[in-house]
């Protein structure tokens, strides 16, 4: 089992420190943080405003550095990867969902998801063909032609997760989903990235919204740069009807965050 | 890698077709530096092919010899020198004219003074030459004849535009005219000519033609040439002549070959210094220009670059590498000088055909103009458009999606 276990970890953070400024205004956003993320797993982050959820995040996301510490993304350390190996690893394992859903307002939503197929190489009609399909999936194959702007919340919210999907990557990130959203919208957003964790994924969700723990295997509360509080959560009762990959989590809860 | 390149052409037409009055602009900026360029390298280029022209109108058998100087020289003082000084002397006609395969020979001395008759007067240049030249130049006599070697009295040959001028009439044979304190009879006025430059470096238009042998108006004892022109007898001797000759004055300046022995092609490249110097100096200030439609380039790319900050963190979040985003930024910018100086060269071409039906010699067409505006254009495209490419690459994603947040 303990080796069974060394291989479901993707993220491993040993005492990660993350300050801006300098001398006497240096302030640590994350002041230690030490977290074994295993696949799949549903993380949600809580936490007052300013306590680094969303640094980690971009941390964890390779969108930013650490200053301080150790970050293992499976099983190597980010330190000893290129800037170029980083760039690669962005687009085929890790899909981001940002809050301000960040779509490029020039392209039209086919174009934008599949924008990072074109950072691996794909031809441009197997890109669009591949957007297509994973737009159906999220019901918006209808709005392939359409320009983020004329697209509702909710509706940018699923083309933007449907982007972070589009490369079929192990580890999903999320900033606060449903910040913008309606609390209808919230729940078809949720509800798709319940769906998206069934079908074996990782994800890493930022959330002010505690109610939207209930759909997390796994409840993370941060204050001041530090974890506070990690908690593992029962599965959901109907959870382990499509979940293949899922069990681990359920079998080590409370043993995993040493 | 190739679909990733044709996606960042496609990208970038979009960009640019998404601000159309600021990519126009800045197209402008450098199309108008390369239609200079083209226009002026056309048109040098053109008065240059008229030489040629003439020379081949001499049967190819013409070879001329210069004091060799620097053919592109910027130093004015000098070719003003090069005038009254050079290195060419009397002995090196005389060893050299009557070598094998010669036909004639003619040395030429350029001079000016001001001409003076009837109370008007007017500076023009002064040839002094053999009744050879005529042979070795493509001019003709519109009445009269051309100098004596054998006459005594001082006798000159002026152009018609001179000679009207002066007189008020071409029909001006048997008068007389001064310079520079000697008087002339004219015994033969020169048609007018249709071309402006020549390779003797003498506007035939503005000229008095007289003997050498008549010295008077040399105030130094020994000659010095501009120029001797000789014509072989045969176009296959030309190459075994021109040999003959260098060898000969060679000797003459003791091994030193601060001379220019030219045959066919060669004559007319070094044709007139000045031509050159202005054609140089133009293309100076042309470059001018395309250096701001360069930086034109560079402040719209650095524009483009700031407005897209967040564009580009969403990229590099999505998988953009750096090399990505700089292939973007570079790709932009080329398109941008490319096209510019496409336009460039094509309306470059519409002004000096334009410009040429005033003049009488065509612009020329060639491949070596086109390469030019095309290494122009794509090295302005790289140069002014790495440094805001690389500004956008080194951006922290964060840092980049962070703008505007």
């Amino acid at each position: 089992m303990g080796n069974n276990n060394e291989q479901d970890i993707i993220i491993k953070l040993k005492n990660l420190k993350k300050s801006f400024g300098f001398g006497e205004t240096e302030q640590f956003a994350l002041n230690g943080i030490d977290l074994v993320v295993k696949k799949g797993e549903f993380i949600t982050i809580m936490g007052p405003s300013g306590c680094g959820k969303t640094t980690l995040l971009n941390i964890l996301g390779l969108l930013d550095s650490p200053t301080d510490g150790y970050y293992e993304l499976n099983g190597v350390p980010v330190e000893q990867i290129s800037d170029r190996k980083q760039a690669s690893i962005r687009s085929r394992e890790i899909g981001f969902i940002f809050q301000s859903f960040n779509l490029i307002p020039r392209l039209n939503v086919i174009e934008n998801v599949s924008l990072p197929l074109t950072y691996i190489g794909v031809g441009h009609i197997k890109r669009l063909e591949k957007a297509s399909a994973v737009l159906r999936k999220f019901y918006l194959n209808e709005r392939e032609y359409y320009f983020p702007h004329q697209l509702s919340g909710g509706q940018t919210q699923r083309v933007a997760i449907a982007r972070a999907l589009i490369n079929d990557p192990s580890i999903i990130l999320a900033d606060e989903p449903t910040g913008n959203l309606d609390s209808r919208s919230s729940h078809i957003v949720m509800e798709e990235l319940s769906d998206i964790h069934k079908r074996g994924n990782t994800i890493i969700m930022v959330t002010h919204n505690p109610r939207l723990t209930s759909y997390a295997s796994r409840v993370i509360t941060m204050l001041d740069g530090k974890i506070d509080i990690d908690r593992d959560l029962m599965p959901k009762k109907n959870s382990n009807k499509k979940r293949p990959l899922g069990k681990s989590s359920r079998n080590n809860k409370r043993k995993d965050d040493k | 890698m190739r679909c990733l390149f044709t996606n960042h052409i496609g990208n970038a037409f979009q960009a640019l077709k998404s601000n159309k009055m600021r990519s126009f602009l800045t197209i402008l900026g450098v199309a108008i530096g390369v239609a200079s360029i083209t226009l002026i390298l056309s048109i040098s280029q053109g008065a240059t092919d008229i030489i040629s022209r003439q020379v081949l109108s001499l049967k190819n058998n013409l070879i001329v010899i210069r004091p060799s100087s620097e053919r592109m020289s910027f130093d004015l003082n000098k070719i003003q020198q090069d005038k009254t000084l050079s290195n060419l002397t009397e002995s090196d006609y005389y060893s050299s004219k009557d070598l094998e395969h010669i036909k004639v020979a003619a040395p030429i001395m350029i001079l000016s003074g001001k001409m003076e008759s009837n109370n008007r007067s007017q500076q023009s240049s002064i040839v002094l030459t053999t009744n050879n030249f005529i042979k070795t130049a493509n001019i003709s006599l519109l009445s009269g004849q051309f100098i004596s070697d054998n006459d005594s009295s001082a006798t000159a040959v002026i152009s018609s535009q001179l000679a009207t001028n002066l007189f008020g009439t071409s029909d001006v044979i048997g008068r007389t005219i001064q310079t520079r304190e000697s008087t002339f009879t004219i015994v033969g006025v020169i048609k007018k000519q249709q071309d402006p430059i020549n390779y003797n470096s003498v506007d035939f238009n503005n000229v008095l033609i007289t003997n050498i042998k008549n010295n008077s108006l040399i105030n130094s004892g020994s000659l010095q040439f501009q120029q001797i022109n000789i014509q072989a007898d045969n176009i296959n001797n030309l190459s075994t002549v021109a040999k003959n000759i260098k060898n000969q004055i060679s000797e003459n300046h003791r091994g030193e070959t601060d001379f220019d022995v030219l045959i066919g092609n060669q004559i007319s490249q070094p044709i007139n210094q000045v031509l050159g110097v202005i054609t140089n100096i133009t293309i100076a200030v042309a470059a001018i220009s395309l250096v701001v439609g360069g930086i034109g380039i560079m402040n719209i790319m650095l524009v483009a670059v700031a407005e897209r900050t967040r564009e580009i963190g969403i990229r590099k979040a999505l998988g953009a590498s750096n090399f990505d985003i700089v292939s973007q930024f570079i790709i932009e910018s080329l398109i941008l000088s490319v096209v510019g100086s496409f336009i460039g060269y094509l309306f470059g071409y519409v002004l000096s055909f334009s410009i040429s039906i005033f003049l009488n010699f065509k612009p020329v067409v060639n491949v070596n103009i086109a390469t030019t505006s095309f290494i122009i254009a794509t090295s302005l495209g790289i140069i002014f458009g790495i440094y805001p490419a690389a500004r956008a690459s080194h951006k922290q994603p964060i840092e980049s999606l962070r703008q505007y947040e």
